[in-house]
């Protein structure tokens, strides 16, 4: 492949951005330059209000119970409900078809709406929406542990160690290591075995306990690279604390690393719980998660594709948003990124300087 | 240059043009004679009588390399195999069978088959030979005996008396047995190539002996199992032991451990992988093999992975315990793919906890616990409102649409006695009327002693014992049941359980579903199943112990067996501790062109008419 | 350096012995290993468990039974370790000494792809970042990282197995394929090219007017039921590969450079008959290696002819050439054996098979036979793996590039008047490959334990298959025994990826030795 010369940016090009940007972020706070720039990333936003949406409309569909209050559902079924089983309206041969119909009445004549059964019914007759949407939960729920529990632990473990190096690097390394060599294949299974009954939370726990060691040790890299830099010198010569370094100086520089990862594991840990669904050790029916709702029904992939369909279009728009307001968030948050200028910037900033010049 | 791009311009269309002809005739050329048939767990040895060994496939491969006086057929009755020997009983008093090798028949190294052949089976099933010759005490949990066989302690060993008797032409074994054995059939020893052990084992050859020296070797076999030779037999037990558990085999593999007297012997193995069988040449011992010279046995672990494969052509029969959507893919692979389905001898039933496990301490205090009114009345209204109808219908029709309900405990459905044992055991109160029907008669008796009982009342707190997690088919019984049973005031915990096999005897569950696996069809049937010591409901029945004992005892008439089944499924359905739900069903998609396949519901399933299969054209 | 790397690797053991007690006694409580037993009806099921108990000392509990397996181990300090039997009293040692290859044949060639089209791809994006092609880019391999691999699976084999045989029966491509295919490839190199509008739309339409016309020909003479490069290919491509490599390598006004690739790209056309005919020889444990000597030797000479100062790089350029080149002589051979392969009875015109190693009826002994068979087994399964696993580099290696781009020693670097070929290439890519490798290290292995469902949808019986089997049917040898290497492996990652990261990035200090 040739790179072409005329796309690199070259210096003069760059300190006429460079001004725009020092306008642009005059006055301003770390935290607000970062939360505009984010603003401005099209990708991130876009995820941002899906998975928005998306997380409301799940979380609110079926009915939720929260210590001794009942939160009802907008959706008529509930997931464990058994409703009877339809066949009028399917190809033959077929029960529980879906009832959702995209195609305008000037079309075809029925017109659109969700009907009885949206996603159709699985074998015995759930309402399959209602099962996805429970999937869907359990899914979310189990990135969230994971990301959250992991996500601190790898951080405090990679972090301490990456700045105290030592003996302290060397026992947490070690510890990591440990880790690392115990497969969370086993965890599920046994977590499985003898605590299934105790929930999904129970397994995003252990699992989120045991998924921190690459993180770990990535930031754990960051550190030791960033605190041999000059400034943390001279913050350190200028008498700050440790962990005034640590959190000021050195973890703002390491955050765009950071939450890549924590994105990626999150969307892994989708992922992983599928996985152990496929293997049989994740989430116990008749609890549902979308890891174990596609496991189960991946035969179905040519006869009864929607129960195939569904789950794992949820799973891949779910993992898809969290990567992308990743992305947007390392970008937001490294102080070095720029954003590519689009002509009405360059023709403002033209008009800017005209008007200083003519002030002058 | 150019004169060879026009060369090989001209060699493409030549060679496309020849492609192009020999795609549009296939039709020109032979049938098939290779099967590939779909595995899902690996050979791990081709001695299937060792203790470790006794697997599925171990025992499909063995079944094909060697052929014995009897094979079970597809309609689960036991063949007798006139080519390979007859037996008969030569004296009731005492019992005595005398078994003959038909003249003629040959290993597949040439060697002639005699009575000699049959004597090994009596060192491996026998308990009382190991123990006097030395080799060890079979139920000793410490020490492994020289034969570490799986086939001790078995009915062989509960029967046997002495030592099998060669005749003077030593074409002839007769063995004496204790009592009239009711399945005296099922006894009738295997041949083993025990010239091939002795020249491995006694004389330390790689390779396959000449005509003296394996006849040298039987006679030696002979003297050593007739003196109770312990070092001989000890060298012999290990080589059994141990030698035959191999999953490579190659051309490097000693020959002498192939020699077989079956229609097919294994070619090749690759470790955990394909198994590759060739037509032996010398077969006689069984029927004919019509058409197939090579059987390729492809081990896929993933049910989905093997229907592809089925439709990509590498494989000609997928066999399994597909689900209803591996069944529909199947049937769209059509016209390519037929499905041949089939039940199995495994029957899915529901026990109720009467009391604690026998032999076990913990008390069970359930509501279902004891012989009480109340207990009773729980436990018909438990069962009354089991949707069983329900569950055919949307879990197992779907699998294989001939499937039906199963009402009898004794028999299964095809089975001839089965008509007469429903008219009369009593079962037809869960038959009769709707489920709607049924459910309300349970709800009554449940209201007779929890008067606000009421649907969805949850009045008797139940525990449901039946599964894996993942195990969907038990998951889905599981959630339509328990719909049901809210209906009539049970209020039931369907949770599945990770091992759930090690809580069969636990009190802590009430109720367990689960199915039985039948081996071999025994006089007294599923009977034992129900015998105080034997099951984990912690139910006991004098009549019924009382019939176990006459069935085991001696040889009964179709109609005695039948009066006795009878009785059987009178008492449990009197005590309403248990009711049958369904065969398991199978479903074997198999290339059109394959004919022939007629799948048993016993071991060897599929596999067992083998050498009727062919290709048509 | 060599007191910390025997320190690290005594930690090691003792991490070791700590995770495998865990493990062990973690997996032995995970299920009930009577189960079948229990529910067996022979009337000798009694003396089953019993043989049962005995083979696996059931009897002993679990953490003492860990000793007893630790003794076997210990061995290795006698020079006699046991690894134990599996269940099915199989030697652990021997199945997974026949299941890793399996497993590093799977991952290896899985992983090096992924990494070269990974890293490719995210410069590229990287360089057009926020471009259109950066934006399909990210999705496309977001979307690749968000797919569950059974699923992947099970397209593919509908798609690329099934349907591809189906297509192989008549091999001619049907106009809306060509027509569709032409246009995604038009679109892709558009949007990597890219630049004005016009000049997008000219790229497009050349793109996709060659397309149509290269597929169109391929269809028409039924290449696919025949495939071959022949010598002018092999022509047209050595020219491509010489250019294309000098390019990147020392850029392409480097005369002598260009040269002596294009003079590797002669000998490979002059060489195209003879080489057949080598290849076609019987010895071929002397032959190929001496083959593969000739090649880098010659592509040593070669440049020597052609310049005197700065020799390195030049022989460097010809020698990648060269590999090149050869490797288009192998494919070009392997092409050659496509239609008697397809013609065995073993394969029957269906050359891709969805599931297994090898083909195990095809007769051993043709060596580009077997060669062949074993790459279009691994066609699926590595696809699979390769599609969900780049999609990480292209992100870290983006990401990587972006950071270092923006670094001020690339200001500086410009600012010398060097080429952007030399930019990119020698202070750009260089740095970035610093943090990549040590996350493939780590990658590779963890890969290894790790292909537990690809191994299973595509049966190949690796270590994943080896440690699924084991953990369903309790076969705590065979679990430990895969978990010793994978473990072993696992840290020993670790360390080589500490190791090379203090290698490559002097600003990190060696190892952990304090202040």
């Amino acid at each position: 492949m040739a790179f072409r010369k005329d796309k690199a940016p070259v210096d003069s090009e760059l300190s006429g951005e460079q001004a725009i940007f020092n306008k642009e972020t005059e006055g301003l706070s770390q935290g607000q330059i970062v939360f505009r720039r984010f603003v401005r990333h099209k990708a991130a936003m876009t995820s941002v209000f899906v998975l928005a949406s998306l997380i409301t409309m799940v979380f609110t569909a079926l009915e939720t119970k929260i210590g001794p209050w009942t939160i009802p559902g907008w959706w008529k079924h509930g997931f464990e409900e058994l409703l009877d089983l339809r066949t009028e309206g399917c190809p033959p041969g077929i029960v529980g078809c879906p009832t959702i119909d995209a195609v305008p009445s000037f079309i075809d004549g029925t017109g659109m709406g969700l009907g009885m059964h949206p996603f159709g019914q699985d074998d015995i007759g759930h309402d399959y929406f209602a099962m996805v949407m429970r999937g869907a939960q359990r899914s979310l729920y189990v990135a969230f542990v994971i990301g959250t529990l992991a996500g601190t632990i790898g951080i405090t473990v990679g972090a301490i160690s990456g700045y105290f190096r030592g003996w302290i690097d060397s026992v947490l390394m070690r510890f990591t290591d440990f880790i690392i060599t115990i497969p969370s294949i086993i965890i599920g299974s046994v977590v499985g075995y003898h605590f299934g009954n105790l929930g999904v939370g129970f397994l995003a726990f252990y699992l989120g306990l045991f998924a921190w060691t690459g993180l770990s040790r990535l930031v754990r890299g960051e550190f030791l690279k960033l605190r041999e830099l000059e400034f943390v010198d001279a913050a350190r010569v200028a008498g700050a604390s440790n962990r005034r370094i640590i959190f000021k100086h050195i973890l703002p520089n390491a955050v765009g690393v950071i939450i890549v990862s924590i994105t990626l594991l999150m969307s892994g840990a989708i992922l992983l719980e599928t996985a152990l669904s496929f293997l049989g050790f994740g989430v116990v029916a008749p609890d549902v998660s979308l890891g174990s709702l596609i496991s189960q029904f991946q035969d179905s992939f040519t006869t009864r594709p929607w129960l195939f369909w569904w789950p794992g279009l949820l799973i891949i728009t779910i993992a898809l948003c969290i990567n992308f307001i990743g992305d947007g968030l390392r970008d937001a948050f490294d102080p070095r990124q720029r954003r590519r200028l689009t002509k009405k910037d360059k023709e403002n900033a033209k008009v800017q300087a005209r008007n200083a010049a003519a002030n002058v | 240059m150019k004169l060879n791009r026009l060369a090989t311009a001209a060699i493409a269309v030549a060679a496309t043009a020849g492609l192009a002809v020999g795609l549009l005739s296939p039709a020109n050329a032979a049938p098939k004679t290779t099967v590939s048939i779909v595995q899902s767990n690996a050979l791990t040895g081709i001695n299937p009588g060792v203790s470790s060994q006794n697997l599925t496939f171990n025992v499909d491969v063995a079944y094909l390399s060697g052929m014995g006086f009897t094979y079970y057929n597809n309609k689960a009755s036991l063949v007798d195999n006139t080519a390979f020997g007859t037996y008969k009983v030569v004296s009731q008093k005492p019992y005595k069978v005398q078994y003959t090798v038909n003249k003629g028949r040959v290993w597949s190294d040439g060697t002639p088959i005699n009575g000699i052949d049959l004597l090994l089976s009596h060192v491996t099933a026998s308990d009382a030979y190991s123990a006097i010759a030395g080799l060890g005490d079979p139920a000793d949990a410490d020490v492994t005996p020289s034969f570490d066989s799986g086939g001790y302690g078995g009915l062989y060993e509960q029967f046997v008396v002495g030592l099998p008797i060669l005749s003077a032409d030593k074409m002839s074994v007769t063995i004496e047995y204790s009592a009239k054995v009711p399945d005296w059939r099922l006894l009738s020893p295997g041949p083993n190539a025990v010239h091939a052990m002795v020249l491995m084992a006694l004389e330390g050859k790689t390779k396959l002996g000449t005509a003296a020296e394996n006849m040298a070797a039987k006679e030696r076999f002979y003297k050593v199992f007739q003196s109770y030779d312990t070092a001989a037999l000890k060298k012999i037990g290990a080589l059994w032991s141990k030698a035959y558990n191999i999953n490579k085999i190659d051309s490097s593999t000693n020959p002498l451990l192939l020699v077989g007297n079956g229609p097919f012997m294994i070619k090749s193995a690759v470790p955990n992988g394909a198994v590759t069988m060739v037509r032996n040449p010398k077969y006689n011992s069984g029927p004919k093999v019509k058409a197939l010279n090579t059987v390729v046995f492809k081990v896929i672990g993933d049910g989905t992975a093997a229907s592809q494969a089925l439709k990509n052509g590498e494989i000609d029969v997928y066999a399994g315990q597909p689900t209803a959507d591996a069944v529909a893919q199947l049937k769209a692979m059509a016209p390519a793919v037929k499905i041949i389905g089939g039940d199995q001898a495994v029957y899915e039933h529901l026990d109720i906890r009467v009391g604690p496990a026998y032999g076990t301490q913990a008390p069970y205090n359930g509501p279902f616990a004891g012989m009480s009114q109340k207990a009773k009345d729980l436990r018909t209204a438990f069962l009354l409102s089991y949707p069983r109808a329900e569950i055919i219908e949307k879990i197992i029709k779907p699998i294989n649409p001939t499937s039906q309900l199963m009402n009898s405990l004794m028999s299964f459905n095809a089975e001839p006695n089965y008509k007469e044992l429903i008219a009369k055991s009593g079962v037809s109160k869960y038959t009769e009327g709707t489920q709607a029907s049924r459910t309300a008669a349970a709800l009554a008796l449940v209201k007779k002693h929890y008067p606000d009982a009421a649907a969805g009342s949850g009045s008797v707190k139940i525990k449901l014992l039946f599964g894996q997690p993942s195990n969907t088919r038990r998951v889905s019984q599981s959630q339509l049941a328990k719909a049901e049973w809210a209906k009539a005031g049970f209020d039931v915990d369907v949770t599945p359980t990770s091992g759930w096999s090690s809580y069969l005897e636990d009190p802590k569950y009430d109720v367990a579903f689960f199915a039985w696996v039948k081996s071999a069809i025994l006089q007294s049937g599923n009977v034992g199943t129900y015998e105080t010591q034997a099951n984990y409901q912690g139910y006991s029945n004098a009549t019924i112990d009382k019939l176990y004992k006459e069935l085991g005892a001696s040889p009964l008439t179709a109609a005695q067996i039948t009066a006795k089944y009878l009785q059987v499924d009178q008492e449990l359905i009197k005590d309403a501790v248990t009711l049958p739900v369904f065969q398991h069903p199978s479903a074997n998609g198999v290339t059109a062109k394959l004919m022939g396949v007629a799948p048993s519901p016993l071991s060897p399933n599929l596999i067992w008419n083998l050498w009727d299969w062919y290709f048509k054209n | 350096m060599f007191a910390y790397i025997s320190r690290r690797l005594g930690v090691l053991f003792v991490i070791l012995f700590g995770s495998s007690f865990i493990l062990y006694n973690l997996a032995a409580i995970s299920g009930d290993i009577l189960e079948s037993l229990r529910l067996s009806r022979e009337p000798n099921a009694q003396q089953q468990i019993i043989a049962l108990t005995r083979d696996l000392n059931l009897d002993v509990p679990p953490p003492l039974r860990y000793f007893l397996w630790l003794r076997g181990i210990l061995g290795v300090f006698i020079g006699s370790p046991d690894f134990g039997l599996t269940r099915t009293q199989q030697p652990v040692i021997n199945e997974i000494l026949l299941a890793l290859p399996a497993t590093v044949r799977l991952v290896t060639a899985a992983t090096i792809i992924a990494i070269v089209l990974g890293i490719t791809i995210g410069i590229v994006t990287a360089l057009r970042q926020y471009s259109r092609f950066d934006y399909a880019m990210t999705f496309v391999s977001f979307l690749l990282f968000s797919l569950p691999i059974f699923w992947v699976a099970v397209l593919l084999k509908e798609y690329l197995a099934i349907q591809f045989n189906n297509f192989l029966g008549d091999p001619t491509i049907p106009l809306p394929w060509l027509i569709g295919l032409s246009v995604a490839s038009g679109i892709f190199w558009a949007a990597v090219i890219s630049g004005t509008r016009a000049r997008v739309f000219q790229i497009f339409g050349g793109v996709f007017a060659l397309n149509f016309a290269f597929l169109s020909f391929l269809s028409a003479t039924k290449w696919f039921a025949n495939p071959s490069i022949g010598p002018i290919g092999i022509a047209l491509l050595s020219v491509g590969v010489a250019y294309g490599v000098t390019q990147l390598s020392t850029g392409i006004t480097n005369k002598a450079a260009l040269k002596s690739s294009l003079a590797m790209a002669a000998i490979a056309v002059a060489l195209y008959y003879p080489v057949q005919w080598l290849f076609a020889q019987d010895a071929k444990a002397i032959i190929y290696p001496l083959m593969v000597i000739t090649l880098f030797v010659v592509a040593g000479v070669v440049p020597l002819k052609f310049t005197k100062i700065d020799r390195g790089p030049i022989i460097r350029t010809s020698m990648i050439s060269a590999f090149l080149m050869g490797l288009l002589l192998v494919i070009n051979e392997l092409m050659q054996t496509w239609q008697p392969y397809m013609e065995t009875d073993a394969v029957y015109f269906r050359p891709i098979p969805t599931v297994g190693q090898v083909n195990a009826l095809l007769e051993p002994g043709n060596f580009w036979m077997s060669l062949l068979d074993a790459l279009v087994h691994m066609f699926l399964p590595t696809l699979a793996l390769l599609l969900i696993s780049f999609a990480g580099y292209v992100r870290f290696s983006r990401g990587t590039l972006l950071e270092v781009l923006n670094q001020d020693y690339m200001r500086t670097a410009r600012a010398k008047g060097l080429t952007e070929r030399t930019v990119i290439m020698r202070h750009a890519f260089r740095n970035t490959m610093i943090p990549l490798t040590t996350i493939m290290v780590v990658d590779f292995v963890s890969i290894i334990g790790g292909a537990i469902i690809t191994e299973r949808i595509f049966g190949w019986i690796g270590m994943g298959t080896l440690f699924n089997q084991a953990i369903n049917t309790y076969d705590l040898n065979l679990l430990m025994g895969v978990f010793l290497l994978t473990g072993f492996l696992a840290v020993a990652a670790n360390l080589v990826a500490d190791l090379l990261y203090t290698a490559l990035d002097p600003r990190i200090r060696a190892g952990s030795g304090g202040k």
